[in-house]
């Protein structure tokens, strides 16, 4: 199932697109990218709002209150709660919802770049076996896994002053920093911000993981990753939403 | 705010084994096992070890390493050279190609300049070793280790070298067959055909070297004008080296069919055989009968008129050859309950070869 509607179609996809572009592997990636992130973009946004409606509502004096008066009846607060949802019409999993949706292409995408890298026999022979008939994999075969200055297959390291550097790795780290931090909202003056301080946490824990998902995997995730963040951050731009405030350390709260 | 933590945590660490899950198994090597035999032991090589096995009755009296290092796996046939040296690479994230001793499995030496997997058995020719890696360079190392030259070819170099004597014959998987002289440590000449090449090439008598390819075709190369003499199409695409016996090429290919061609000509010497499955492996030449192995399964006698003599259902996959040694032919199934089998002439099963977990 998760392999006949998941991998094989994102393989294919992508090794359509490294033969209309003439065999570029890392440009094939990016440009798959972009077509996935064009096609999650309505989930991006609604995540994005999703997110900031929820935001609001802990700034909201009635929301407030709710918490306050009903913090002893966990039951009561739940069902205060939902009218408050219902009335402001907000659906309490529209921030993670989208997430969740694209949880599974990530993992698909991932699988798809390492299948179609096929670095061992059996990983070519499961490749020979899940390509459609329209793509003439005889002659693409072997990918070109050479991008730039790095092999897609393998995890990427620049040699300085006889160090190995991570540069790809550190890219990740980065983009997803400031992808993070721009889509911060302000946060509300009372200290019991849950939403603001889950947004640090994140904004702290996701860069470090995907900086060691770029350190140990093939680097073939890391342009992934790094298109995907650019991306990202174009989008809350498009959209008016991203806080550039966030970026500059001590910078006033917009 | 410390369950939230702990959630983001776990979320990580569920990413984190998902994304390692599928590295392991494509990038770290997960492949089918690598067999070799002598007069008196089979050699595995299966994932984490390196198992010898007694041909008697299957018992295994080494294992190489002693603990599983999840770097370093081992899937090509083992090189077993003159001076008693087991030679096996790892195709895992460590690239160390590795000298063993065939007797007791020690260590003897470490090569570790490649840095790519090491798919290809190497080969032996005049006390050296010609040992292709998927870096794409062929290494020339001395029984002693040491690396004596090297030379950047292509692509992934996948399959073990052949050699006439004077030049050293290397398929790749970038479609070209190279022809390396070793006196002048230099490419001789290079022929590219219709298809990644995964197998090794095979020398017939009159000049001329065969190699199948992911082009569907079987291509009969003339070795002193570098061009391709003739070709035959198949019906799938081919991964196994050919055999060469007499005047007749054998060889199988992915959509399960089995041929034999003329040597001279290419033509069909009897219709396409058709086994239980997908052939992966090359055909083993006995005096008997021409055994091969499908991915079923099944390992299959045919003898020289293309009529199946026995066939067994081993059980797993199989896409290594079948190896003889001595009256046994024997076979390294994935995915079965044991990882060697050893059959006689008749396709009996005398014993399996399951190693026990320490």
């Amino acid at each position: 199932m998760w392999d006949t509607f998941i991998v094989t179609p994102l393989t294919n996809l992508l090794l359509w697109i490294y033969d209309v572009i003439g065999n570029n592997f890392g440009l094939a990636i990016i440009l798959f990218t972009i077509l996935i992130r064009a096609v999650t973009w309505p989930l991006n946004a609604q995540q994005l709002k999703g997110a900031q409606a929820m935001q609001q509502l802990q700034q909201d004096k009635d929301w407030q209150a709710i918490q306050k008066k009903y913090k002893d009846n966990k039951e009561k607060l739940a069902q205060e709660q939902m009218r408050v949802y219902k009335e402001k019409g907000i659906n309490p999993f529209g921030s993670c919802l989208p997430t969740l949706i694209q949880f599974p292409i990530i993992i698909g995408l991932y699988q798809s770049i390492i299948r179609a890298l096929a670095a061992t026999p059996l990983s070519l022979l499961q490749l020979t076996r899940s390509i459609y008939p329209f793509l003439n994999v005889s002659i693409l075969i072997p990918l070109n896994s050479h991008f730039l200055w790095m092999d897609l297959g393998r995890p990427e390291f620049i040699k300085l002053f006889g160090f190995n550097l991570p540069t790809l790795a550190i890219i990740v780290g980065l983009t997803t920093y400031v992808q993070s931090k721009l889509t911060m909202p302000p946060p509300s003056s009372g200290p019991k911000d849950q939403g603001a301080a889950m947004g640090n946490m994140m904004s702290i824990y996701m860069p470090l993981l995907l900086f060691y998902f770029a350190l140990t995997f093939a680097s073939g995730l890391s342009v992934y990753f790094i298109t995907s963040n650019m991306l990202g951050i174009l989008q809350y731009a498009m959209m008016g939403k991203a806080n550039w405030r966030n970026l500059i350390p001590g910078a006033k709260k917009s | 705010m410390k369950l939230k933590h702990v959630i983001l945590v776990a979320i990580a660490g569920l990413v984190l084994s998902m994304l390692s899950a599928c590295t392991a198994g494509a990038m770290s090597g997960s492949s089918w096992p690598g067999l070799a035999a002598d007069e008196t032991t089979a050699y595995l090589a299966n994932g984490t070890f390196v198992y010898a096995v007694r041909l008697g009755d299957g018992m295994e009296t080494w294992r190489y390493p002693e603990k599983a290092d999840n770097k370093r796996l081992f899937f090509s046939a083992p090189l077993l050279t003159s001076d008693e040296q087991l030679i096996i690479g790892s195709s895992g994230s460590d690239h160390t190609l590795f000298s063993l001793n065939q007797k007791n499995g020690s260590e003897n030496w470490k090569f570790t300049g490649a840095k790519g997997h090491w798919i290809a058995s190497p080969l032996e020719e005049d006390e050296t070793i010609y040992a292709p890696n998927g870096d794409g360079t062929l290494y020339v190392i001395g029984l002693d280790g040491s690396l004596r030259w090297s030379l950047p070819l292509g692509d992934l170099l996948w399959s073990q070298p052949r050699t006439d004597g004077s030049l050293i014959y290397i398929a790749s998987l970038d479609h070209k067959l190279y022809a390396v002289d070793p006196q002048r440590q230099e490419l001789a000449w290079e022929v590219t055909i219709s298809g990644a090449i995964p197998g090794s090439p095979v020398i017939g008598d009159n000049g001329t070297l065969f190699v199948g390819s992911f082009g569907s075709k079987l291509d009969a190369i003339d070795i002193t004008r570098h061009d391709i003499r003739w070709s035959s199409p198949t019906k799938g695409w081919i991964w196994g080296s050919p055999a060469v016996d007499a005047e007749t090429i054998y060889f199988g290919d992915l959509s399960g069919h089995f041929y034999a061609l003329d040597a001279a000509s290419g033509e069909e010497k009897w219709a396409p055989l058709q086994p239980d499955g997908p052939i992966v492996g090359s055909p083993l030449v006995t005096p008997d009968y021409l055994a091969i192995t499908t991915e079923v399964g099944s390992v299959y006698a045919i003898d020289r008129e293309g009529k199946i003599v026995w066939n067994r259902l081993i059980g797993g996959k199989l896409y290594s050859p079948a190896v003889v040694a001595g009256d046994l032919i024997l076979v390294a199934p994935m995915q079965a309950d044991f990882i060697l089998a050893a059959l006689d002439k008749n396709g009996s099963q005398v014993w399996t070869f399951k190693p026990v977990k320490k």
